[in-house]
Parts: C-alpha cells; sequence; structure tokens
C-alpha cells in the first residue's frame, strides 16, 4: 500500500469539505496523514487501507460495513485499549492504529491506563438517539419546559441526516425542498436554542438498563482511555435509535469493499472519501438509487444497481435521476458472488424468473472494485429490549419493533419510540414521530403546554395523511399490528 | 471462491422499461403531462415527470401563481397551462430533478425562430457548464440527442440546484432532461 493513496474528494457540486487541522495517525507503523474532523476508519479508508479486522475462525479479511458504530467489522486497537469502534473514534494526533485478532487465545488487555468517572444524573426526559427523531424529540420536550438529556453513540449530533445531500420529500412542514444536511443543521441550531433545558451526550453508548430503579447506564468517551459512566435516571425515556443495514448471503460478502450503501454514503458525504471507484449496487429502492447518484456527484462511476424484484420499490423520479444519467438499472437481477484477493475485484450477476430462479446462461461477470447492499433495513431494538418492551415480528415494519400506542408509548410506561426503531420509514416521519413521542414524554410526566399538544395532534394527522401513499399501504398495515391502546 | 486471473469481463446496459426508471414521453402523454401545441407555443410550460402518488408539494408550495394544483400531498401535480409564467421556481424545488421547463415564445422573441425552444435543466453535477458552451443534450434514457447551447445557467440560491438552460431544436423540447459538460 502506497502512501500516496488519498481516496479523498476535493470538488463536489453540492457539500463543501472542511477539513480542520491535518495530523498523522500510524497505522501497523505506517504514517498515515488525517484531519481533526475525520474518524479512525474515514482517514484509514482515504488512505487506501480496507481491511481492518479478520473473521474469527477463517481469519479472513474483512472491512467496515456499516460506518456509523453499529456492525463490529472496524474494531481495531488503538494507542493500545482494544475493542475500539474505528468509524466513530476521532482521531488524536500521534494515534497507533494497529489490527487485532478479537477472537484468538489470547484476549486482549489495553496497554495504557484507562480513566473511568461516574456520574448519577436525573433528567425528566431522557432520549436515546440524535437523529431526526430524538433531535425533534428534544425540541417538543423542552418547550414543554422539561429537563432533557440527549445521547448519541455518534461524536456528531443528526444521526444519518447528516449524510443526505438530496432534497428531501413531504411537504413544508417536513422541510421538504430542503436538503437532510441543511435539515441537520436546522435541528442541531434548535438544540442550542434550548441549552438551558437540553445536555448533549455525544460519544455516548447506551450499554444497560436497571428496570427496577429505571435507571439507563451509558458509556461517555471523553477522549480515547477517559470515559464517563453515567447513571441517568429518567421520568421518561424517547428511544430513537434508528436502524442497521442489513446484508446479503452470497459468497464473497464479507469481502473487504462489500458495504453497506449507508456506510458508503457516510464515507462519500460525511468524510468527502471515495469508497470506490467502480461499485456494483444491490438494491434498486429508494436507499439504492440515491446512493448512486450521490455517488456519480462524487465522482464515482457505478457499474450497476440491481434489484431482484420486477419493478423498482424507488420513487420513480428518483430511479428516472440516475436512468437519465446512463446509470444502469436492472430488475430481475442479483448476485452470485463477489470475489478477488483480499478485496472485491469483480461481481458475478444474474437474471431471475418469476419465481426468482436463475436464469441459465443469464450470468455477466462484471468488474467492480466495490459492492454497496441497499436490501434493506433493521430497526435498531435493543435499548428497547433491555427496557422490557414487548416487541413483534412485523416484516412490513423492518423486523422485530416494539408494540406502541397512538402517542408512541411501548409497554413500558413512560418510555416512548420514534424514528426508524419504531418502523423503517423516512427521515420526515421521524421527524414528526420524534415530535409526537418528545411532547407525549413531557405531558405524561406533568408538565402541561396547550401549544404542544396542538402540535401533536398536527403531526399526527400528518403522518395519517403521508401514509395514505400507495407507497406506504404496506406500512400502514403493518402498523396495524403494533398499535394498542394507551 | 474463484480465482480473478483472466475472467471475460462484460459491461451491463440498463433496462428501457419504465419498471426500471425509463420515463418516456409516451408515459406522460398518456398521464396528460404534455400540454397541447397550441399552449406550448404560447406559454411556457412545466415538463413534470412525476407519475406516482408520492407524499411531496414543494412544486405546488413555491408556484407564485397557483398553476400547480395539489389537492392533497399525495396526489400527482396538475399543470394548469395558461397560469405557468415559466418563472423555473418550481424546476429548481423538486427534489426528484423531475421538471424541465419548455419555453417555446421566449426562443421565438429571442432568437426570431419558430423552430427552437429554450429549455431549463435542472443539474447537480461538475463541472457547471459556462454561458455560450456547447453541451451534450440527452433523453431520459440517456440516448444522446446531440450538441446544445447554453443561453445561461442559473444557481437557485434557495434550492442549491443548478438550472442549465439550453437552447434545443424544438422537436426535442419534450425529450431533452439531462445535460453533460465535454470538458
Amino acid at each position: 500500500m502506497s502512501q500516496e493513496v488519498d481516496r479523498r474528494i476535493y470538488e463536489h457540486p453540492i457539500l463543501k469539505f472542511e477539513r480542520r487541522r491535518p495530523m498523522y495517525i500510524f497505522f501497523e507503523g505506517k504514517k498515515i496523514k488525517a484531519y481533526e474532523n475525520e474518524t479512525v476508519a474515514a482517514a484509514l479508508y482515504a488512505a487506501g487501507v480496507i481491511q481492518f479486522s479478520y473473521s474469527a475462525k477463517y481469519h479472513r479479511p474483512r472491512g467496515p460495513f456499516c460506518m456509523i458504530g453499529k456492525c463490529s467489522q472496524c474494531l481495531m486497537r488503538v494507542n493500545g485499549i482494544p475493542h475500539v469502534r474505528t468509524c466513530i473514534t476521532p482521531v488524536e494526533d500521534g494515534m497507533v492504529v494497529e489490527f487485532e485478532h478479537a477472537h484468538d487465545a489470547d484476549l486482549p488487555t489495553p496497554k495504557q491506563p484507562i480513566h473511568v468517572e461516574k456520574k448519577n444524573l436525573d433528567y425528566d426526559v431522557v432520549i436515546v438517539g440524535s437523529g431526526p427523531a430524538g433531535l425533534s424529540a428534544a425540541i417538543q420536550a423542552a418547550k414543554a419546559g422539561a429537563k432533557v438529556a440527549v445521547l448519541d453513540q455518534s461524536p456528531v449530533l443528526g444521526g444519518q441526516l447528516i449524510k443526505q445531500t438530496h432534497k428531501f420529500f413531504g411537504t413544508k412542514e417536513s422541510f421538504a425542498g430542503t436538503r437532510g444536511v441543511e435539515i441537520a443543521k436546522m435541528l442541531v441550531d434548535e438544540i442550542k436554542d434550548y441549552d438551558e433545558n437540553i445536555d448533549v451526550y455525544p460519544s455516548t453508548q447506551a450499554i444497560g438498563y436497571f428496570r427496577r430503579e429505571k435507571v439507563l447506564v451509558a458509556f461517555q468517551t471523553k477522549s480515547l482511555g477517559k470515559y464517563t459512566l453515567l447513571n441517568l435516571k429518567g421520568k421518561s425515556y424517547v428511544v430513537a435509535t434508528g436502524a442497521m443495514e442489513r446484508s446479503l448471503v452470497f459468497p464473497g460478502n464479507d469481502l473487504p469493499g462489500v458495504m453497506g450503501a449507508g456506510a458508503a454514503q457516510t464515507l462519500m458525504n460525511v468524510f468527502g472519501i471515495r469508497p470506490a471507484e467502480e461499485p456494483l449496487i444491490i438494491g434498486a429502492g429508494n436507499v439504492g438509487v440515491i446512493i448512486a447518484y450521490q455517488a456519480a456527484q462524487a465522482g464515482i462511476k457505478v457499474k450497476a444497481v440491481i434489484d431482484i424484484l420486477p419493478k423498482t420499490a424507488a420513487y420513480l423520479v428518483h430511479a428516472a435521476k440516475i436512468r437519465r444519467m446512463g446509470i444502469p438499472i436492472l430488475m430481475r437481477h442479483t448476485i452470485q458472488e463477489a470475489y478477488g484477493n483480499g478485496k472485491v475485484e469483480g461481481a458475478v450477476i444474474y437474471e431471475v424468473d418469476d419465481k426468482f430462479r436463475k436464469i441459465p446462461g443469464s450470468e455477466k461477470d462484471i468488474e467492480v472494485d466495490g459492492v454497496w447492499l441497499a436490501v434493506g433495513l433493521t430497526p435498531s431494538v435493543e435499548v428497547l429490549e433491555l427496557m422490557g418492551a414487548q416487541l413483534r415480528f412485523v416484516p412490513e415494519l423492518g423486523g422485530y419493533v416494539p408494540l406502541r400506542t397512538p402517542f408512541l408509548e411501548t409497554t413500558v410506561s413512560n418510555v416512548y419510540v420514534a424514528g426508524d426503531a419504531s418502523c423503517i420509514e423516512e427521515a420526515s416521519t421521524a421527524m414528526m414521530e420524534g415530535k409526537i413521542a418528545g411532547a407525549s414524554a413531557a405531558l405524561k410526566i406533568g408538565f402541561k403546554n396547550e401549544e404542544l399538544e396542538k402540535e401533536r395532534k398536527a403531526a399526527i394527522k400528518w403522518l395519517e395523511e403521508f401514509r395514505s401513499s400507495p407507497h406506504y399501504s404496506r406500512i400502514k398495515q403493518g402498523l396495524q399490528k403494533v398499535l394498542i391502546q394507551g | 471462491m474463484s480465482e480473478t486471473k483472466e475472467r471475460p469481463r462484460k459491461e451491463v446496459e440498463g433496462q428501457k422499461t419504465l419498471e426500471a426508471g425509463y420515463v418516456t414521453v409516451e408515459d406522460l402523454k398518456k398521464a396528460g403531462n404534455i400540454p397541447p401545441d397550441e399552449i406550448a407555443e404560447r406559454y411556457a410550460v412545466p415538463i413534470i415527470d412525476c407519475l406516482e402518488e408520492i407524499p411531496c408539494t414543494p412544486c405546488h408550495d413555491v408556484c407564485p401563481t397557483g398553476a400547480i394544483e395539489m389537492p392533497t400531498m399525495n396526489d400527482r401535480p396538475r399543470v394548469k397551462w395558461e397560469a405557468c409564467t415559466g418563472c423555473t421556481l418550481c424546476a429548481q424545488a423538486c427534489p426528484g430533478l423531475a421538471i424541465t421547463i419548455v419555453n417555446i415564445p421566449f426562443a421565438k422573441k429571442m432568437f426570431k425562430r419558430d423552430d427552437l425552444a429554450l429549455v431549463s435543466v435542472p443539474y447537480e453535477m461538475l463541472p457547471i457548464p459556462k454561458k455560450g458552451e456547447k453541451v451534450l443534450v440527452y433523453n431520459r434514457g440517456h440516448e444522446l440527442l446531440g450538441e446544445a447551447e447554453v443561453f445561461s445557467v442559473i444557481k437557485s440560491p434557495r434550492f442549491g440546484t443548478v438550472l442549465v438552460n439550453v437552447v434545443v431544436p424544438k422537436k426535442w423540447a419534450y425529450e431533452v432532461k439531462y445535460i453533460e459538460v465535454k470538458r
């Protein structure tokens, strides 16, 4: 690997990448250039490092899959500390990054002392997740006068809005016509307006819950080696933990270069790094075609977007947008294998018939250096599970999701859900659900505010109208299966 | 897993079906999204490639003359042709970049010719073309129509989308949906 490799994007039609103070980190003894606002994984990727870890049994090379702190494929030893999620760990000058063989017989032990401070904190409303749902919930709860804590495992607020460069669909109420990155800024600014009411905890992971004491345990990384263990007691909670991208089963699906399409989007749009030069995208739903478009904006040549279904599930306008640019969309196609020596060097795709069986002889071997999976998302319900919320498997909503009242309260009293953790949908619906959950979490514990009740009513009505689109009929059916009365 | 060595690799082409995102002028005509000729001769017209009921209203919201009707957020946009002033705000706002503005009366007045049309094409790529530059113009299936001169370039301050106004033969007016800079 040559030191010359630099996958950073310097010109972009929509984004300006602000790279702060340059610095160096050391990866397996090699000096690598990084910038202050990059994470360790981003800096490595920019320098052409795509192999981050090894599988437990066969020691197969692995690269990052999610880039948002949910998968475990980017775990490395940093400054002697094992199991560091490099994708959400900001770089520090002179950092030493090494491979670890996580499941080897000798469990790794940290080579540097670790400082852990403990804090017990009381809040009216504790919100897990700072995406569109979490931030909207925090604003509504603060409006009512509640003292609010917002936790996020990422070092920056905004969840996945910070990588959405396209203008949003929806209506004025959901900021339609505005790009997701701009919406993130607007919400974060609004949070700052309520800084007397809202405490923000970035780089903080919820790790446990004491059901009897109703205390949420979270772990905040101040800097590598310095942590705070937070015991947060909330009178009510909003869980807005988002979702995780799905993988797909095919030979070679663990090769470095195979990643979630959202992971590629994080690299391209948050850090300004090209994850590949000629990728194949699996899944021609909204996520797949939008990310193909954004790849083109980043100067990447998408070889094809394929999907096993007969008709694209994306909004036609999104699919048409890449089609007219000459990015091939192939319906009734799926992947047979990804192959390559330690990284993706090609993929074989084939066509299927009406019963999704392979049409013999339809294989095409294409040269690609990345395979991006846009095959759906699974709600992240781990925190809700810890809290004891009753879950149900509803395929229409993306997997296991909590039962909830019309005000989004789960089966655990005073615990609310909002956003993709409740049902895989849109950022705009997540904001509306956040408003409902945030307002309800405050109203339930005694805060009174007529304006807030009105806004909650309007949000419920908006969601009803939004979901009456034929595009959302499945979701509407799914929601019937989890609705309970308060 | 197979070895990489020498493999007969292929390039793939996109399917030419609506199911794979390929919209045609015929589809738009059927949906009532293409105006009658006598209207297009007299007014600027937004050509909206929006054939589905999706919850999306920016074009309707920004229209200063109420020319784009949309009773509920899921209704498809319906254009009152006579009410359009050709201001291009809808083309700047559309999240799907689905709107081009075809302006035949402007081309008539500006170039004193009745075989031309000015088409405003939303564009979010690099490089941004310059006024007077020749660019390649494509239809909805990325089939090359030919070259066209850039009359002007507008960067929407509010929406960030660039509108490239190209002068094309009138027969391409509804076909043009994408441009590429040759540089």
